[in-house]
């Protein structure tokens, strides 16, 4: 309990000093200091979320007593931990870049307003996760919800950031008066506030209002976390915010939503009902799919990570709902599978998001655009911020040896499990969501291939894309970090894995580490409960070379059969870099080694014996995507706003101008419906605003009259 | 699909054996001039020609087979009367810049790429090298393949009088093609500038833009003088030679 | 090249209609001999006069521009329905000034012969909305036209640098549109020029063509020539329709000589020119094939035009059909015996050439990449002036060889000119086959009725002009030659069937998958080197 005491108490007091400098120190000296003070919050958070992941003592703290409410408690159990772990994990390398970025906004903007911000953001996401009761954790959240607000609409001189910010601000209230709701409601049927009584509460919750908590929370919830149908916020504000901003929204915000869906329905009030789980699947994979549909076709680079944020929100709340149907069905091994796959994305996710909008970041500062119709040929001008945007659109894309292939691995090879659930009609929503998601993944590479080559290969297509420079250190540093943590998450899952497994046992009461990361190749033996014949399998693969010398696990293993008959789903990205190191480092000596005595000449590209391939000649983002554009065109329905020919007589074509608009399908399907019935119900209640004082005078006459008869007859 | 694949098996083979053995049909070569003992008349006979491929060596009438077009206008006409070649062997070196660049030999010998660039040609040349592809002359037997990328071209196909507007894909094209690289250039065109000759629009040849290894004159050359030429390229076949030495060298036509 | 007939009536009609529509600006002359009405035209009224005769059926054939030392005349030569003969409209322009009206807004088949001339020739053609950047690529120095008389022919210019930082003007501005670059070299084999396809992504929107990268700038190589020398220059300049450009040269020399050509000579002409179309056609059908890549087609169309050529190198000594026409005749004769065999020959292939028209009727796989591929409607063919199979595949009937005939057309037993509507690839392909098997049938009929007597006449040389017309296998060709009182040549103007139906190309070239690029370019069967010259 000590353990994270200390650190605690640091981390609130250097928030503080950090909201004094930076209103203290004058602008040119704040980016040094927000990035200074927010390394060392960052690394205080790391060392309290891992005192608690990796020794397993939970800690608790009592604030004070509000009157009449209950107590003020902060509480961190491994969940908080694992959210904590990841949040420093993605401040850190976003406070390193601050140091050079927010240089842009000197003299624009006040750094002031953002140091201050900035840092309490952080502590508010901090008092998030750390929240033992509800006053707290919504008191927070607020918090949370304003500061993120304040600094979405930093560049509060456009127009479209001041509107994103609020729509952003709106849907966001919105989403917390319904949590707010739901969890009132909980605590009605315990009595007290603190997430211990609420845990423990009364045995006998009825149906509907489990129905009722889990619907309020879940959409609740999942407006922050930016699900279908209720993201229409998240594409417009991500984008808007300063770069370091929208890192931080993708890959920390967000995940504060799915904390919350998980402490509510995985923790505080376990899903009991199948159709729960359903729901969240389905909501989960319409969102993957939605959102990697508008990611494909878009063109501006951060609006494409917003869309994509939306996508690996789906696809983790879609390995949530697969938990939560697996736990109703009694799998819990299953279950516990499916909870580390969704949090292990989500873990994934942070880390690559936060490093490519980083990277889009620099781009943008450099070249002073985010459309991807204006750049390219970035790669030799930006050689390591090309780098680092490959790595992490690799890592988007799923592609080993990067840590996107483990959890998107995982996830898929779970929902195949479904044929272990009786029910058919489950069977066949696994199946239909299964397929759904694998869509996704094949669009995400789509989309990420674009990204990358749109972006940073082929020729400049305009003039400031041929004028861009690389960017300072401190800026590569952080996205290399973060490159190199994608890396790490993606070459070391056994040792990830044990570390998810404690967090989600107490949401299944059941440790699945072995059943995924069996120890049957160490050095201590350690065959234990596997048959002979399971451990064969791997000896067929040719899996057993170093078997009794290896230091650590090295193998995921999805196991499924009998004892006679095993049928082993195994992958091993470790082994895997180290071979592919192997035969990507052998076959580049050996080359070397073979063509030594040629001579290599370098000419311009074959373009057909034309003069000059200006960049009109070459293939832009729009063309790229088009097909998928074409396919899903019932989704889209792009409407073509201005087609017009000009023509001098009837022979003489000389312009097609055509431009589309697209409307988004979930305000097409939900919102703008509601919008307009909303609008037809005011219309029709306007007629109660006649403007005539002695009408106004009636309806208070009228109001007590009513009252008054009211008292009478009870 | 089955009717077409037993058609062209009905069809047979039509192929010529050559170079296994000399091509005998009749129609596929036009022949060209072969030299004359002079006379009286050979001046006459020498004006007629309209790109001055005859000349008079010493009593005879020699040709420079460089300018010859085929016009017949030696051989038809008022005063007509020189020898006339039969024949389609027509590959040459002499034309080539460096000598000591050997033929293209080794793995090149049967497995040899070959990008057709267009400089200007009338479309006769083209063709004749469009039929080298088709089933009666079929050089694909003799391992010699058509790319649609200089970058995996082993030999430039030349054909036409280089028009000044060709000029920079002609270069581009040849610079774009790994060593080792050769050019061949087919046609009078391609030689000499043919009936089109040095003019503002176009030049007296490729010769003066790309070294060029191997030439054959004609116009057009028919399709066996073109694989003769690709033969010689690759060692596979004995050069001809660019001028016609006298009346030994063919039957003399009354 | 003149017959006798009675339907006159729209040519007769034309000087009154002339000269009371636009009294005091025209000046009409008849000349009925060689059934021609010349036009004296004022600038202001070009364009109304022009577009009056397109609008009734009178084909666009060329534009004759000659800088004399007075001025310059431009002459418009239209060329009317079957039994109409021909329009001369002239225009006579200062010669420091000269600015012409355009009339491509009536005329729009006037289109690229006026950028032509815009560019060779420096002219203004007012109201034209899209001159420059044809004839002549950026590297050409600027303000030099190589058809002015002050030009040397004979020596290079020198090149400029080319501005780095020119762009194609594109048609298609949505956002995101790009162009695919092809050419000019390109494809395993084809002849050298540059396409642009405009597209968002997925399908071609609209195609612009770069041509003249094989101008030779013979019209310029002709002035000064001898006659001898401009005809190896007429018959070279496209050598796969050869025969019929230097058939349409020597009928112009021999009409500015009066020579009186005999009729074996009239008979074997249209003999060897149906063999060349035979040939060609074969060639044309072979490519596309070729484009679809259905290759045991390909491979039998590929033999029979490897056997016609053959055919044609036996019997005259060369396969292409070069040197055999001159001026007053021909330079060879054929026996009747080898006139039958050759009438044989082509009857065997045409029966083959049924036999495959057969099997491909029925491969649904081949029909469903030329179907509906390509299509050009037939007002567009109209508006564009559109000639040869291309144009009759899509309505419009138009062939000099009825409309104007020439050498033995008139004395042959009427034949057909086919005719499809679709305007697709499937219809210009089966345009093909019926021309060819036509064109076997006209074979044999001449060599069962061929003449006796001479090849040759003796072709007197004088000073005039003529137009000489032929229907080259691509379609109607127009050879203007102007010779000089020393019997040189002092103007020489050629318009091919290429060049007009390259022009109609991107009619085709619209809204399709880029795949299909190939087969629509088979489809059309253009020859770059016969649009260049």
């Amino acid at each position: 309990m000590t353990g994270v005491d200390l650190p605690l108490i640091l981390f609130l007091s250097l928030c503080g000093l950090g909201v004094a400098l930076a209103i203290a120190l004058p602008d040119r000296k704040s980016p040094l200091c927000i990035a200074g003070v927010g390394v060392m919050m960052s690394l205080l958070a790391l060392w309290m979320g891992g005192a608690v992941l990796l020794s397993g003592t939970p800690f608790r703290t009592e604030l004070w007593q509000v009157p009449h409410l209950g107590w003020l408690i902060l509480e961190m159990d491994r969940i908080s931990a694992l959210f904590l772990c990841i949040t420093a994990l993605v401040y850190l390398p976003v406070s390193i870049f601050s140091a050079e970025y927010m240089k842009r906004y000197l003299g624009r903007y006040s750094l002031r307003s953002f140091g201050v911000f900035y840092h309490l953001l952080f502590a508010s996401i901090v008092l998030v996760l750390l929240a033992g009761d509800v006053i707290s954790l919504l008191v927070s959240w607020e918090a949370m919800s304003i500061a993120s607000y304040l600094l979405v609409s930093y560049e509060h001189e456009r127009d479209e950031n001041t509107r994103a910010s609020f729509l952003m601000l709106a849907m966001g209230e919105a989403g917390t008066l319904a949590a707010a709701v739901a969890l009132f409601l909980l605590a009605g049927t315990s009595g007290a506030l603190e997430f211990t009584a609420l845990r423990a509460g009364p045995a006998e919750v009825s149906q509907t209002l489990r129905w009722v908590v889990f619907l309020l929370s879940f959409f609740g919830f999942g407006v922050k976390a930016g699900l279908v149908p209720v993201n229409s916020w998240l594409p417009r504000a991500h984008p808007v915010a300063p770069g370091n901003v929208s890192a931080i929204l993708s890959a920390v915000i967000l995940n504060l939503g799915l904390y919350g869906i998980i402490r509510v329905n995985g923790d505080l009030l376990p899903v009991a009902h199948t159709g729960q789980g359903i729901v969240a699947l389905v909501v989960g994979s319409l969102s993957a799919l939605i959102g990697i549909l508008y990611a494909t076709i878009e063109n501006d680079m951060k609006r494409m990570l917003a869309h994509s944020s939306i996508e690996n929100m789906g696809i983790v709340t879609a390995g949530f709902g697969a938990a939560f149907i697996f736990s109703t069905a009694g799998h819990p091994v299953l279950s516990g599978v499916a909870f580390i796959a969704a949090l292990y994305h989500m873990m994934n996710h942070s880390l690559y998001k936060a490093l490519l909008f980083l990277g889009a970041s620099a781009v943008d500062s450099r070249v002073g655009g985010r459309s991807m119709d204006h750049l390219g040929g970035l790669m030799r001008r930006m050689p390591w911020t090309a780098l680092c945007f490959l790595v992490g659109a690799l890592s988007i894309a799923a592609l080993p040896p990067f840590n996107g292939f483990v959890s998107e691995w995982l996830t898929l090879q779970v929902l195949l499990r479904s044929a272990e659930i009786s029910s058919t009609g489950t069977k066949i929503v696994f199946a239909l969501c299964g397929a759904g998601l694998a869509l996704t993944a094949a669009l995400a590479v789509t989309c990420f291939v674009k990204a990358f080559a749109m972006s940073f290969l082929g020729t400049a297509r305009s003039q400031d894309a041929t004028k861009a420079t690389e960017v300072q250190r401190p800026m590569i540093i952080s996205m290399a970090t973060l490159a190199l943590l994608c890396l790490l998450f993606g070459i070391l899952p056994t040792y990830v894995i044990p570390v998810l497994d404690r967090v989600v046992t107490p949401l299944v009461r059941q440790s699945v580490v072995d059943d995924l990361v069996p120890p049957f190749m160490l050095l201590s033996g350690g065959k234990g409960r596997y048959s002979d014949g399971f451990v064969s399998e791997f000896h067929d693969l040719g899996a057993q070379i170093g078997q009794g010398v290896l230091p650590g696990r090295g193998l995921v293993v999805l196991h499924q059969g009998s004892a006679k008959n095993p049928v082993v789903f195994a992958m091993s990205t470790s082994y895997g870099a180290i071979v592919l190191l192997l035969l990507v480092g052998g076959s580049f000596l050996l080359i070397r080694r073979l063509t030594r005595a040629r001579k290599v000449t370098v000419q311009p590209a074959w373009d057909g014996g034309l003069r000059r391939l200006p960049p009109e000649m070459t293939y832009t983002a729009t063309g790229f995507s088009n097909p998928v554009r074409v396919i899903f065109r019932a989704v889209f329905r792009a409407s073509s706003v201005a087609e017009t020919r000009e023509a001098i007589a009837e022979h003489f074509r000389t312009a097609i101008k055509d431009s589309s608009r697209e409307v988004h399908i979930v305000d097409r399907a939900v919102f703008l419906p509601l919008v307009r019935a909303t609008q037809w119900l005011t219309a029709w209640l306007g007629w109660m605003h006649s403007g005539r004082v002695n009408v106004y005078a009636a309806f208070v006459l009228i109001t007590l009259l009513v009252f008054l008869l009211i008292h009478v007859l009870s | 699909m089955t009717k077409w694949i037993w058609r062209g098996i009905r069809t047979g083979i039509k192929t010529t054996s050559y170079p296994l053995s000399p091509e005998l049909a009749s129609g596929v070569s036009p022949g060209r001039p072969g030299g004359h003992q002079g006379g009286d008349k050979s001046r006459l006979v020498i004006e007629r020609c309209p790109t001055g491929a005859l000349h008079l060596t010493g009593d005879q009438i020699g040709v420079d087979y460089r300018r010859c077009v085929h016009c017949f206008r030696c051989q038809r006409g008022a005063h007509s009367g020189i020898g006339w070649q039969t024949g389609y062997e027509w590959g040459s070196r002499e034309e080539a810049r460096d000598d000591d660049r050997a033929t293209l030999g080794g793995a090149f010998q049967r497995s040899l790429h070959i990008r057709v660039v267009d400089c200007g040609a009338c479309g006769a040349c083209l063709s004749e090298i469009e039929q080298t592809n088709k089933p009666y002359y079929n050089m694909h037997r003799l391992g010699f393949f058509i790319t649609p990328t200089p970058r995996t071209a082993d030999v430039l196909l030349l054909a036409g009088p280089l028009t000044e507007h060709m000029r920079h894909p002609l270069s581009s094209a040849y610079n774009a093609m790994p060593t080792p690289k050769r050019v061949i250039a087919v046609g009078t065109c391609a030689l000499s500038g043919g009936p089109f000759g040095p003019s503002f629009a176009s030049n007296a040849g490729v010769t003066e833009a790309v070294p060029v290894d191997v030439v054959v004159p004609g116009c057009p050359p028919p399709p066996l003088a073109i694989i003769h030429a690709m033969l010689l390229l690759v060692g596979r076949a004995a050069p001809s030679s660019l001028h016609s030495v006298g009346p030994t060298e063919g039957r003399v036509t009354p | 090249m003149t017959s006798p007939s009675n339907n006159m009536v729209v040519l007769s009609d034309l000087p009154e209609v002339a000269r009371s529509r636009w009294s005091g600006k025209v000046t009409v002359s008849v000349d009925e001999g060689k059934r021609l009405v010349l036009v004296d035209c004022q600038p202001a009224a070009l364009p109304e006069v022009c577009g009056w005769l397109f609008s009734s059926s009178y084909g666009f054939a060329t534009v004759v521009i000659q800088e004399e030392t007075a001025g310059w005349s431009l002459r418009y030569i239209f060329y009317g329905p079957q039994g109409s003969g021909l329009v001369h409209v002239t225009v006579g322009l200062p010669k420091d000034q000269p600015v012409v009206p355009s009339i491509s807004l009536q005329v729009h088949a006037a289109d690229w012969h006026e950028r032509e001339a815009e560019d060779l020739f420096g002219l203004t053609f007012e109201g034209h909305p899209k001159l420059g950047d044809f004839v002549l690529h950026e590297e050409w120095p600027e303000g030099v036209n190589p058809m002015r008389l002050s030009f040397d022919s004979s020596r290079r210019y020198p090149h400029r640098e080319p501005d780095t930082v020119w762009r194609p003007s594109p048609i298609v501005q949505s956002p995101g549109a790009f162009m695919m670059p092809i050419g000019p070299v390109y494809s395993d084999q084809s002849e050298s020029a540059h396409f642009l396809l405009e597209t968002v992504g997925e399908d071609v929107i609209r195609t612009i063509l770069h041509l003249f990268y094989k101008y030779r700038g013979v019209e310029k190589i002709a002035e000064g020539s001898s006659v001898d020398r401009v005809l190896l220059l007429a018959e070279r300049f496209s050598g796969t329709s050869a025969f019929a450009h230097s058939l349409a040269f020597c009928q112009a020399v021999e009409e500015i000589g009066g020579a009186v050509v005999p009729p074996r000579a009239q008979a074997l002409r249209v003999l060897f020119a149906e063999l060349e179309r035979l040939r060609h056609h074969v060639a044309a059908i072979g490519g596309i094939c070729n484009s679809t890549a259905l290759a045991v087609a390909t491979s039998q169309a590929s033999i029979l035009e490897e056997e016609l050529l053959r055919l044609a190198g036996a019997a005259t000594g060369h396969r292409y059909l070069f040197g055999l026409n001159l001026p007053g005749g021909l330079s060879l004769d054929l026996g009747g015996e080898e006139c039958r065999r050759i009438a044989q020959s082509a009857q065997t292939i045409a029966g083959r050439l049924r036999e495959l028209y057969e099997m491909l009727r029925f491969t649904n796989s081949f029909l469903d990449r030329v179907e509906e591929v390509g299509i050009v409607t037939r007002e567009a063919a109209t508006a564009y002036g559109l000639v040869g199979p291309v144009a009759r595949a899509s309505g419009l009937v138009r062939d000099i060889r009825k409309t104007l005939p020439y050498a033995f057309y008139d004395r042959l037993p009427s034949f057909s000119v086919p005719s499809e509507e679709d305007g697709d690839g499937w219809a210009r392909l089966r345009i093909l086959f019926q021309e060819a098997k036509q064109s076997a049938h006209i074979i044999h009929e001449v060599s069962s009725s061929l003449p006796e007597g001479p090849v040759c006449a003796p072709a007197p040389l004088r000073g005039g002009s003529a137009l000489g017309w032929v229907e080259a296998p691509r379609g109607a060709a127009f050879h203007w030659v102007s010779v000089g009182e020393s019997g040189h040549v002092t103007c020489y103007r050629v318009t091919t069937p290429s060049f007009t139906n390259w022009h109609g190309f991107h009619l085709a070239a619209e809204e399709f998958a880029f795949q299909d690029f190939p087969i629509i370019l088979a489809t059309f069967g253009l020859s770059n080197a016969e649009s260049d010259r």
